[in-house]
């Protein structure tokens, strides 16, 4: 009995999120995502990575229910999302856009974090801890009480993420969330989604930066609404014409590598000291 | 010079009255052609405040700054929108997001839309058009279309081609390649340089991209807290002292030949300065 269960159902289970066979089309344009189907596993760090315009961002947009997919289903934990679900979905993934200006919805820091938890109804007294929690997290508790004119880009984008971070989501999506931010913003983010992926949280990060993706677990490549190739991150990375068809490049330590195995170098110490100096751009 | 600064500081007025100080004494000097700047800093720092004192959208609020031989200091009243508007089709001012500012049915519309606001006749702001649009890489197929159905790269390309079709002397960018994916922003720089090159203009880049600054730029800007706190070359910049002081992230280029001399002693002749010039030079001494 225990074997059938599994069988049927284990393999869902495993998976966060699970998208098959869809399509979506903004009205009267051509098609956004033709046919995508793809899976993130649970506590699963995935980069879906592809040119402006390849359907990253109607992607994400798709799996937390704020557009509705033409044909296919997408799955979250299992379950179907539909417009019954979609509110259960939301307490499950948490998303961060790319503009912290058009996301922060609260007077000051502190309600801007509280928002989510109001409306998951959480008890006053947890509310309060947690916002100190995740406000400390994201080194933004010196600044509960500021409005958010007084704070700079990246600072917005790091109270949004504490707001993700305080609903306790099982799964949270960047959608280019580092792609406006200053060198300095931009670190600090990878280092808040490398601790997730510690924690077993999952992650989807959107982007078209290789410094991103270079973290990640598995990469998906989106081509003009299509998936071009889905494989360990290891192997994406290293996959030039892939990328390039995506107008992506390689990083540049692994371009240095690609230039070293086109001239049949065996010198194997540089070639993994490349590849080092590629995870840690 | 075409762009003074002499002992420039600008104060924006808090609510509280306490003020902000945003530009603390900036002398500066711009040439009005054959100059590649790029301008960095952190969030903050000042860059769009600078950039805005660069085509007289601010004034200010000490010291002097001489565009194109008109004097702005704090002196409101002599800064009348007669005296301004020839600065600022001289010196033409892309903001960051510009697709955001596009309004009208159609790109051509959008492009001769700054140059007749500036008196240019009907029929040679249609001319203006035609070249900027492949200037920017775009053919006269996209003059008919609605900018609205574009890409970004697409909107920020229609976008400059308007400022530049009110031909500007000097052509200022506030972080025009943020949020586009990399061939998108190689193709853009591309086209900056181009503008740089053939045209002769003076290009001064707003920019958080090391590499940008590195492999494109002739002379570099740092904004630390208001203050100006280097003009010049950017080899000179990524000094080991100036990266730990300022905290400024390394240039690709720079970070993978650093490693590599320090772990193999591996040294280069010559400093690449582009991607293809550093993996050539690599080819040369590496097996």
């Amino acid at each position: 009995m225990f074997d059938i269960m599994k069988s049927t159902f284990g393999v869902m289970r495993m998976n966060m999120i699970d998208i098959e066979n869809v399509s979506f089309a903004y009205s009267g344009k051509v098609e956004a995502l033709k046919n995508v189907s793809l899976c993130v596993r649970k506590g699963e760090w995935v980069t879906i990575l592809g040119h402006n315009g390849s359907g990253k961002s109607t992607l994400a947009k798709l799996i937390v229910g704020l557009l509705k997919p033409q044909t296919g289903t997408i799955r979250v934990d299992g379950v179907e999302l539909s417009e019954r679900t979609v509110y259960d979905i939301r307490k499950k993934v948490g998303i961060v856009f790319q503009n912290p200006d058009n996301q922060f919805v609260g007077v000051t820091v502190r309600d801007d974090i509280a928002f989510g938890l109001e409306n998951l109804q959480i008890p006053r007294e947890e509310m309060v801890e947690r916002i100190e929690r995740y406000a400390k997290r994201v080194d933004m508790y010196s600044y509960l009480n500021k409005e958010p004119q007084a704070l700079s880009g990246g600072q917005k984008q790091r109270v949004a993420i504490a707001g993700i971070l305080a609903m306790r989501t099982e799964a949270i999506i960047f959608d280019e969330a580092t792609s406006m931010l200053d060198p300095d913003g931009r670190k600090r983010i990878l280092s808040y989604m490398r601790k997730l992926r510690d924690e077993g949280v999952t992650v989807v990060t959107i982007t078209h930066d290789m410094r991103e993706a270079v973290q990640s677990d598995r990469i998906v490549v989106l081509k003009d609404g299509e998936v071009l190739k889905a494989d360990k991150s290891e192997n994406v990375l290293k996959d030039k014409e892939t990328l390039e068809q995506s107008n992506l490049e390689l990083l540049l330590p692994l371009e240095v590598l690609h230039g070293l195995e086109k001239k049949k170098s065996t010198n194997e110490e540089l070639k993994e000291f490349l590849w080092q100096l590629s995870l840690n751009g | 010079m075409a762009i003074k600064f002499e002992r420039v500081s600008f104060q924006y007025r808090g609510v509280d009255d306490k003020g902000y100080l945003a530009l603390a004494d900036i002398n500066l000097s711009i040439a009005a052609q054959g100059e590649f700047i790029t301008l960095i800093g952190e969030t903050g720092s000042g860059k769009s405040t600078l950039a805005q004192h660069m085509n007289a959208l601010l004034a200010p609020t000490e010291g002097r700054v001489h565009i194109f031989g008109v004097k702005l200091t704090s002196d409101k009243k002599k800064n009348r929108k007669q005296r301004l508007n020839p600065i600022r089709q001289r010196v033409g001012l892309v903001f960051q997001f510009p697709e955001y500012q596009l309004f009208e049915e159609t790109v051509l519309k959008d492009i001769i839309f700054g140059p007749k606001n500036f008196g240019v006749p009907h029929e040679e702001a249609l001319e203006r058009a035609k070249k900027m649009i492949q200037i920017v890489g775009l053919d006269e197929s996209y003059l008919e279309r609605s900018p609205f159905n574009l890409s970004g790269g697409e909107k920020k390309r229609v976008s400059i081609a308007g400022i530049l079709a009110m031909e500007p002397e000097i052509l200022i960018l506030d972080e025009p390649t943020s949020g586009l994916d990399p061939m998108g922003r190689n193709a853009l720089l591309k086209v900056f340089y181009d503008i740089h090159e053939k045209l002769g203009k003076t290009v001064m880049i707003i920019t958080h991209d090391m590499d940008t600054v590195y492999e494109y730029a002739k002379r570099v800007l740092v904004l630390r807290e208001g203050a100006l706190v280097y003009d010049g070359e950017p080899p000179g910049l990524f000094s080991r002292k100036h990266v730990e002081d300022w905290n400024l992230e390394l240039p690709e280029i720079l970070r993978i030949q650093r490693a590599l001399e320090e772990r193999f002693g591996i040294r280069l002749e010559k400093n690449p300065t582009s991607r293809k010039e550093l993996i050539e030079a690599l080819g040369e001494v590496v097996m």
